[in-house]
Formats: structure tokens, C-alpha cells, sequence
């Protein structure tokens, strides 16, 4: 038996005054003269034992009731004898993780599944007793405490997420909450759909007990562009968008559907596109496809658009937004000093219509390509010189041109270059391909080195040092373009290499100076802030102030931009997680497994998850049993006290003895 | 409303403070005698029964003079109770009667002084001869029996002595020896009042009632009781002491108040029991009880020892 209040045991102490009393009653009391005492003395005599029976017995009630009270006071706990006894639950600490990720806002029988999961919790949230601290932790961690009708208030007012949140996290803050209550059997109960992907590994809670209602049954049916990709951030104006569509049809359903991919509100392509599961897919995203297409809209600006599929049972996944900004190809003047392998590859990216050469019209600015003695003006692409003895002319430009990196003197040696991928300077395009085959190798360098404020972006590196940086305006190269002192330009990625340095990172315009990227996130992730970005335009037109180093993340998904000085610098792309799309669910056995805890219950029927809550076999309260009990022991005591000895006078009694 | 008017059906607190014990006692037997004659059972009174030839010896005081004159001839009048009954009144006057339960009550002694005096008056009025013995651990005072109106006199002057003389220190009650010392003032058969709490050797009294009995004598015994004996009525935990054999009992009075009623109930059965064995005769008597009802109790023996 444990006590949720021992200080209270203390009033035990009180047991010790009956316990006086009856000890020092007899030498207590007025002196009265009485010429009849013999009488007094033979009644006393002959009913003593009865009255010291009666006496004792009333010590014992006295003694007895004092201690159920002082035990009632204690809030006394008992697994064993509360199973006899005991009434309701002991106090405990209830937090109640309700998942409303985006998967639980699939329609299931015309009705979203959301709704049934939040009137499992709320069975939690009435049962709970006054004594009871209840939590509400919804999947994006999000904590409401209260009294257990304002928990289930707002249970009843839980809307889905438009993602997948983050339900291992909301499982840990809900045995923290627990943990500190400072109850014997705290408990976290989660409300769940079983969705396998929530759960990616073991959950740790500790020795707070988990009791878990989840869904059985098979998964509803869905189908989700699971990813959407603008290629190149900076269409020119010509771009490509690929996608990916996956799912898991339902009963009698097609394993296709149609699409239809939308630009600036504008249908730019419709069709059909197989669906097939995200495990068995060939797809980027794991499932069908990919949809492609090619375009050269006629916007120009940062631009947000979107790939949809019709509706389905998940609404939510049925469209993915894509960002990308569309202008003019860059136009790029190579200088003989820059060599011929530069001078090659402009070529051939003017010939795809991606780059142009000559002098650029305002705003626009022409991107030089030189070698640093050359340099007069950026932006500029900028190669070391091709004879060591112009390295001081060099750094002079560089110094002239404001680039805060100069050369050191030339190292030979054959050293592999890292970090070099075509679309490097676009962070949203993390699968872009690498350069494959044989690694880049420098034979020639000279060492950049940065002067006092350089701030750049360390695209490429030999060992620890950088080999390509990047800064406002400017893209530093530390060898020659040259087999003979790399053998960067032989390989097939060095000319969408350079495409993406002219047309990303150095085509920004005078005003705008550099782009800011795309950033894709899910909805309420918290991002960093990109450089200089000042607000954030949502879709709707609407701007909010960004301040601090991190943001974030809107919580409904579409198209966000970024804003300086009241232009588009950059977008934000808020889609679901592709992992929410599917559906999948664990088992009751493999959902146990996703946790480690003092006790791990897995419920299919609410009723038997309510009890679990609550845990039958745990220890109850048995304040009421020893109130119960005083009562009981105080009217014993009552009646005790006031029934007199009515056979007292049956005795036969002689006066002799007495007198 | 005639009782209200007869001392004898007072209050008998109210009526002890209207005077001495000798004022007292003699509104009491008025009173008492009024209502005797006007009852229907008066027969056992003073009354006149039959006339008889004078004889030398006879006292003059009953010839009827009226008979004489009419028809010279001398006759006595013969009266029921004219037995010569030589009564002799053994008082208690040890330290337990001296207490009472309530200050609105008369103690013992000062009830058992009152109803002596007017019991003494009584019988002295019915020609009867009187005595007195008072006792505590022994025989205090002791006046023979005499038919005198004197001796009524003498009896209340040897109360008032007894009250005045006070109590001096503890003295148990020795019954017997009183009522044996009393057997022994009386020669020929007469009647013993016993005015007592009976706080004492019951075996001894026991043996007086038989040797007074077995020598021709009538023996009433008035068991003077005070109500707060008879019922314990005092409250909480208390320290009782015996004020004549100093015994104390430490009781609580509401836990042993029923067993003591009992205790004190069996102990008067047992007293009826021991006079009516031995052919004598036990009335209680409360102090709160008018004198008149007592001494009823009294002179239903007298009647029953004149027939």
C-alpha cells in the first residue's frame, strides 16, 4: 500500500489521546463525599470486567477511527486490497497523445478518421477524476493541460495537421509531463492510426506506462504526388518539372489517376499517370512515374506552382507546390584569358538556349568569365592565371573588383577535389547528380585564401582547403580550367556545372544582388532564415515580418516567398512529408516494439485501451474505503457509549460481601 | 384544596425551616391526625371502644364523669389502644445520615430528627411510652420509654443536644449494638423503631431483629434514604468517599450509574428481605418524601401491633 499524501499519517499521533484518556481517566475527576460508596464499590466491583471490556473496547473504536482517518488523510493506494475495497482509480497523471497528423485526416467512412481517434481520447479525458492531471500532446508536440473537461474541449476542437508532425517527439514531452507529476502510475495514452512511417524507430519513455489504442484493419486507400521538382531553380526560361506519384489503390480502384501540373494558377499540362505502391515504385519519390514536363512559360519572376492529382480519400497529399524563378538566360562575355575549355562550354550552353553572349541589357549584367588579372568588374567567374607570374596583377584585380580572396603562391600535386556537383548552388535539389566516374583531381592550385570579412560559399575543396568559392557576385576557382591543372573541365558535369554558376548563382540582377534559394520545408518545421530575407509573401498576398535566425514554417501548404526590399528574393515550398502519404499500418506487435517503457499496452477496442488507461490491476484509492470506516468505527463507538449494562441487575448479588 | 394546608403533606425542606424541630414535629402530627380523621380508616385510632366498672387502680383521668352524674356509678372508658405500648425510637445519627444529595434537600439526620420527634409526639398522644436511643458506632444518648407528655420534651431537647453537640469525625454506624442495648430498655414486648440509612453490618442488625423479636418485640425499621443515593445522581468521573470508613471508589458515574441502581435495589430487597424473615417490618423513606408519608409507614405498624 503507498500513500499519495504520507504527511498525513502523522495525524495517527491523534490515536494517542483515547489511548491517554482511558489510561489516566480513573485519576481524574472531582472528590464528593458519599455514604453509599459501598454500593458504588460492589457495582464496581461486580460489573468491572463488563466495564473494563466496555472501557477497552472503546479505546480500541476511538483509537481505531482515529487512524482509518488519519489513513483516509494519507490517500492511501493499494493494488491488492484496493482490488477488495477499493473504488474508482488512484490519482494519476493522464497525458493523452492524440494523433492528428495528416494521415488521420483520410476520409473513412464519410467521415474523417480523425473524429474517431479524438472520441477514443475523449473516453479518457470523462473518466478522468478531479484528482486526476490530464495533458493533451497533439503530433506536432503541442502541450494543453487543464482540467480534464478543458483537455477534452480541446480534444473536441483538434483539427488534422497538414503534416506529418512529429509523433515520437509529442510521445517523449508527454512522459516528461507525466514523469514530474509526481503519481505513482503515470501514464501516457496514445491515440494513434498506426501509421508505420510515424513511427521510424524505438521510442524511449522510460518508466512511465504506455497505453496505446491504435486501428486495425487494412489501410484506406491513397494516392499522393509524393515528390515535385523544378529544374533548374532559375528556368531560363526554359525549365523542366518532374514529379512522382504513389499510393496504394484501394478495392476495385485503378491503379492510375490523372494530373495536372499548374503554374501561377495557369493548367500548364493535364494527363494520367500510374500509381503504383511507394516500396515497389521506380520513381524519385518511390512510386510511379515520374511526370516530366518541359516548359518555357512566359512569366518571369519567382513563380510558385503545383502538381495535383485529383481528390481522394487524403485530401492532403493530392497536391505538391514547386517553386522556381524564370528570367532570361544569363548573358556571359568569356575572355581569352579564361581558356579554352570555358570559352567551349559557354558555347554549348548558349547552344541550349541557356546562356548568351555578349552585353547584357539593364538591369541585367553580363557575367564575366576571366581570369583574375583580366577581372574588371563583376559578377564574374574567376580563374586563376594561367602564368604564376601574374599572381600579383591578380590579386590586385581581385582587390580592385572588392572579391575578398586572394591566390597564394601555386602547389602542384595531384589531389582529388570534393564537393563539386552540377546545381550545386541550388540547396533544394539534394539528389542532384554527382560527378560520376573518376573522382576531380586538381595538379595545379593555388591556394585561396580569404581576406578579413570574406563571407562565401565553399562549393568545392581539396583536403580542407577550398578549391571553389562562392560569394556575392563572384565564383572563384583555385586552378586553371585547364587538363593540365585539373581535370575538372573532362568531365560531363563541368558544363551544367557552369550553367548552374551562370544562371544561379551570378545572374542576380543589380537590385536584387544575390538570389536567395529555394527552401522546401513541411509545414511548421522550423528553418533557418535565408540571408537577407525580410519577409515572407504568403499565398494569399499577405507579408509577414521575419525576424530572428530561424523561421517557421507556415502550417498550410502552397507557396511562400521571400521578400527584400519589397521584391522576390526566394521561395519556401511547404508540402506534407512524402512519408506521410502512405497509409501503411503497423501491427499490434510491431507498434509494441516501436517502444520502450515500464509497461506497453496495445489496444484495438477502446474500451479495453480506457481500462488499460486507467489500469485495472493498478493500485486504487482507498480514501473512501477508511472514511468508510472511521464512520463506521465512530458509530460503533456511538453505540457503544451509549448502551448501558442492561443485565447489570440480574446479578445475584450480596450485600454481605459488599458491606 | 386540603392538603395544602396539612404540614404533614409539606415539603419537608420547606417545612424544616419554619422552626425547631419541636414546632416542627407538632404540625406534622396535626396534621396528620386531621387527616386520620377523616379518613376512612380511622378506626385505628384513639377511639373509644367500651366502658368498664371502675376498679381501685384505675386512673381517674378515664372515668366518665358525665355517667357518673347521671347515674352514679363510676365507669372507665375503655379505648382500643389503650395497651400501654412502650414504644422506643433507635435513631442513626453516625455521619452518613448526616448528608444530603441536593441543597434543597434535608440531610438524613435532620429528616430521621424530624420524623422521630413527630413519631415520638404521636405515639406520646396516644398514651404510649417513648423512648429515644441514639447511636453512631455506639449508643449515644438514650432516654427510657415514658407515657408522659414530658417525655416528648425530652426527646426533641435530646435531638437539639445531638445537633448541637455535632459530629466528631468518622463514626461508623453500629446498628445492632443499638437495637440490642434498646431490647434491653424494653422489658415487656414493645416496638422497636429503627430510623436508619442502614449503612451498616448487615449481619449484625440482622441478628438484633431476631433477638428483639424472639423476645416479644415488634420491630419496624424506616430506611431513610436520599434520593441522589438511590439513583447516583451526580455526572462525569469522580472520587466518591465513604465518609464513615473513609473506603473510596473512583468511578465514572455514567458507565456505572445503571449497575449501582441495580446494586442499591438488590441491597433494599435484601433488607426487606432480612425484616420480613424475621417477622418485622422495612418502609423506605426518602428525604424528599412529605413526613406525613412516612409516618403513615409507621403507624400502619402501630395498627397493626394495636390489633
Amino acid at each position: 500500500m503507498g500513500f499519495l499524501s504520507p504527511l498525513f499519517l502523522a495525524l495517527g499521533l491523534g490515536a494517542a489521546v483515547p489511548l491517554l484518556i482511558h489510561l489516566l481517566r480513573r485519576r481524574t475527576g472531582v472528590r464528593i463525599q458519599f455514604p453509599a460508596v459501598r454500593y458504588l464499590a460492589r457495582a464496581e466491583q461486580e460489573h468491572s470486567r463488563r466495564l473494563k471490556l466496555r472501557n477497552l473496547l472503546l479505546m480500541l473504536l476511538r483509537v481505531a477511527a482515529i487512524v482509518a482517518i488519519a489513513l483516509a488523510a494519507a490517500r492511501p493506494v493499494s493494488r491488492a486490497l484496493g482490488h477488495v475495497v477499493g473504488a474508482g482509480h488512484a490519482p494519476t497523471a493522464v497525458a493523452i497523445v492524440l494523433d492528428n497528423s495528416l494521415s488521420t485526416s483520410v476520409i473513412v467512412d464519410g467521415r474523417p478518421l480523425l473524429d474517431a481517434l479524438k472520441a477514443v481520447a475523449r473516453r479518457v479525458a470523462e473518466r478522468a477524476a478531479p484528482a486526476d492531471r490530464v495533458w493533451l500532446v497533439t503530433a506536432d508536440a503541442r502541450t494543453r493541460g487543464g482540467t480534464a473537461g478543458a483537455v477534452g474541449s480541446a480534444i473536441a476542437r483538434t483539427t488534422p495537421l497538414a503534416g506529418a508532425g512529429d509523433l515520437p517527439r509529442a510521445v517523449l514531452s508527454a512522459a516528461a509531463l507525466v514523469r514530474v507529476a509526481g503519481v505513482v502510475d503515470p501514464v501516457v495514452a496514445l491515440v494513434t492510426d498506426g501509421q508505420a512511417t510515424a513511427w521510424p524507430g524505438a521510442t524511449d519513455i522510460g518508466g512511465v506506462r504506455l497505453a496505446i489504442y491504435t486501428l486495425d484493419g487494412p489501410a484506406p486507400a491513397n494516392r499522393a504526388v509524393t515528390a515535385a521538382v523544378a529544374r533548374p531553380v532559375r528556368w531560363t526560361p526554359r525549365g523542366e518539372i518532374t514529379a512522382t506519384v504513389s499510393g496504394r489503390p484501394g478495392p476495385g480502384a485503378g491503379d492510375s489517376t490523372t494530373y495536372r501540373i499548374v503554374l501561377g494558377g495557369r493548367t500548364l499540362a493535364r494527363g494520367a499517370v500510374a500509381v503504383v505502391p511507394p516500396d515497389s515504385g521506380t520513381g524519385p519519390g518511390g512510386g510511379g512515374g515520374p511526370i516530366s514536363l518541359h516548359a518555357a512559360p512566359p512569366e518571369r519572376g519567382w513563380i510558385g506552382g503545383s502538381v495535383e492529382l485529383e481528390p481522394d480519400e487524403l485530401r492532403g497529399d493530392d497536391a505538391r507546390y514547386v517553386a522556381f524563378r524564370i528570367g532570361e538566360p544569363p548573358v556571359a562575355a568569356v575572355d581569352s584569358s579564361a581558356g579554352a575549355f570555358l570559352r567551349t562550354a559557354a558555347e554549348a550552353l548558349v547552344a541550349n538556349a541557356r546562356v548568351s553572349l555578349g552585353a547584357a541589357r539593364p538591369p541585367a549584367r553580363t557575367i564575366q568569365i576571366v581570369a583574375a588579372e583580366r577581372l574588371t568588374a563583376l559578377p564574374a567567374l574567376i580563374v586563376p592565371p594561367s602564368d604564376p607570374v601574374r599572381l600579383g596583377a591578380a590579386n590586385r584585380a581581385l582587390e580592385r573588383a572588392g572579391v575578398p580572396w586572394r591566390y597564394g603562391p601555386a602547389a602542384r600535386g595531384d589531389v582529388i577535389v570534393e564537393g563539386l556537383v552540377a546545381g550545386a548552388a541550388t540547396a533544394s535539389r539534394p539528389d542532384s547528380a554527382s560527378t560520376a566516374g573518376a573522382p576531380v583531381t586538381a595538379l595545379l592550385r593555388y591556394p585561396l585564401q580569404p581576406q578579413p570579412g570574406a563571407v562565401a560559399d565553399t562549393l568545392a575543396r581539396t583536403g580542407a582547403a577550398p578549391w571553389v568559392v562562392a560569394g556575392p557576385d563572384y565564383v572563384l576557382l583555385a586552378s586553371p580550367v585547364d587538363p593540365a591543372a585539373t581535370t575538372w573541365p573532362l568531365r560531363a558535369g563541368f558544363v551544367p556545372w557552369l550553367g548552374d554558376m551562370l544562371g544561379q548563382r551570378l545572374s542576380g540582377t543589380a537590385a536584387s544582388g544575390a538570389s536567395a534559394a529555394v527552401v522546401a520545408a513541411a509545414p511548421g518545421a522550423t528553418i533557418r532564415r535565408p540571408t537577407g530575407v525580410e519577409e515572407l509573401e504568403a499565398p494569399d498576398g499577405s507579408s509577414r515580418v521575419l525576424a530572428g535566425a530561424t523561421i517557421e514554417a507556415p502550417s498550410v501548404p502552397g507557396v511562400y516567398f521571400f521578400r527584400r526590399g519589397g521584391a522576390r528574393v526566394g521561395a519556401l515550398t511547404v508540402n506534407p512529408e512524402a512519408r506521410e502519404s502512405d497509409l501503411a499500418r503497423l501491427g499490434t506487435r510491431a507498434l509494441a516494439a516501436r517502444f520502450r517503457a515500464r509497461a506497453v499496452g496495445v489496444y484495438t477496442d477502446p474500451d479495453g485501451w480506457e481500462a488499460a488507461v486507467f489500469d485495472a490491476r493498478a493500485a486504487r484509492p482507498l480514501t473512501g474505503f477508511f472514511l468508510a470506516l472511521a464512520l463506521a468505527l465512530l458509530l460503533a463507538e456511538s453505540v457503544v457509549t451509549r448502551t448501558r449494562a442492561r443485565g447489570d441487575g440480574a446479578a445475584s448479588v450480596s450485600v454481605r460481601r459488599a458491606a | 384544596m386540603e392538603g395544602s394546608s396539612r404540614a404533614d403533606l409539606f415539603d419537608p425542606a420547606t417545612l424544616a425551616s419554619m422552626g425547631h424541630i419541636e414546632i416542627v414535629a407538632r404540625w406534622v402530627v396535626d396534621g396528620f391526625l386531621t387527616g386520620l380523621h377523616r379518613s376512612p380508616r380511622k378506626g385505628f385510632s384513639v377511639e373509644f371502644a367500651e366502658h368498664r366498672p371502675y376498679q381501685p387502680g384505675d386512673d381517674l383521668r378515664y372515668v366518665d364523669w358525665k355517667i357518673a352524674a347521671r347515674a352514679d356509678r363510676w365507669v372507665v372508658k375503655q379505648f382500643e389502644e389503650e395497651t400501654n405500648l412502650r414504644a422506643l425510637l433507635v435513631l442513626d445519627v453516625s455521619p452518613s445520615m448526616d448528608w444530603r444529595g441536593a441543597p434543597t434537600r434535608l440531610t438524613k439526620l435532620a429528616y430521621a430528627e424530624r420524623l422521630a420527634a413527630a413519631i415520638a409526639l404521636l405515639l406520646l398522644r396516644q398514651r404510649d411510652a417513648v423512648g429515644l436511643v441514639c447511636f453512631d458506632e455506639r449508643v449515644r444518648s438514650t432516654l427510657v420509654p415514658k407515657a408522659r407528655m414530658t417525655q416528648w420534651r425530652r426527646v426533641v431537647a435530646s435531638l437539639e443536644r445531638l445537633r448541637d453537640d455535632g459530629a466528631d469525625g468518622a463514626r461508623q454506624s453500629e446498628a445492632g449494638e443499638a437495637l440490642l442495648h434498646a431490647a434491653r430498655l424494653v422489658r415487656r414486648p414493645g416496638m422497636v423503631v429503627l430510623i436508619s440509612d442502614l449503612l451498616a453490618e448487615v449481619d449484625a442488625v440482622d441478628r438484633a431483629v431476631r433477638a428483639l423479636r424472639a423476645a416479644g418485640h415488634d420491630v419496624v425499621a424506616l430506611h431513610v434514604l436520599d434520593p441522589a443515593e438511590r439513583e447516583l445522581a451526580v455526572s462525569g468521573d469522580a472520587l466518591f468517599v465513604d465518609p464513615e470508613s473513609g473506603l473510596t471508589v473512583s468511578a465514572a458515574v455514567a458507565e456505572v450509574r445503571e449497575a449501582y441502581r441495580a446494586t442499591v435495589a438488590e441491597a433494599l430487597a435484601e433488607w426487606r428481605g432480612i425484616f420480613a424473615r424475621a417477622g418485622g417490618r422495612y418502609e423506605t423513606v426518602m428525604t424528599d418524601a412529605p413526613f406525613g408519608a412516612a409516618l403513615r409507614r409507621a403507624f400502619a405498624a402501630r395498627q397493626d401491633i394495636a390489633h
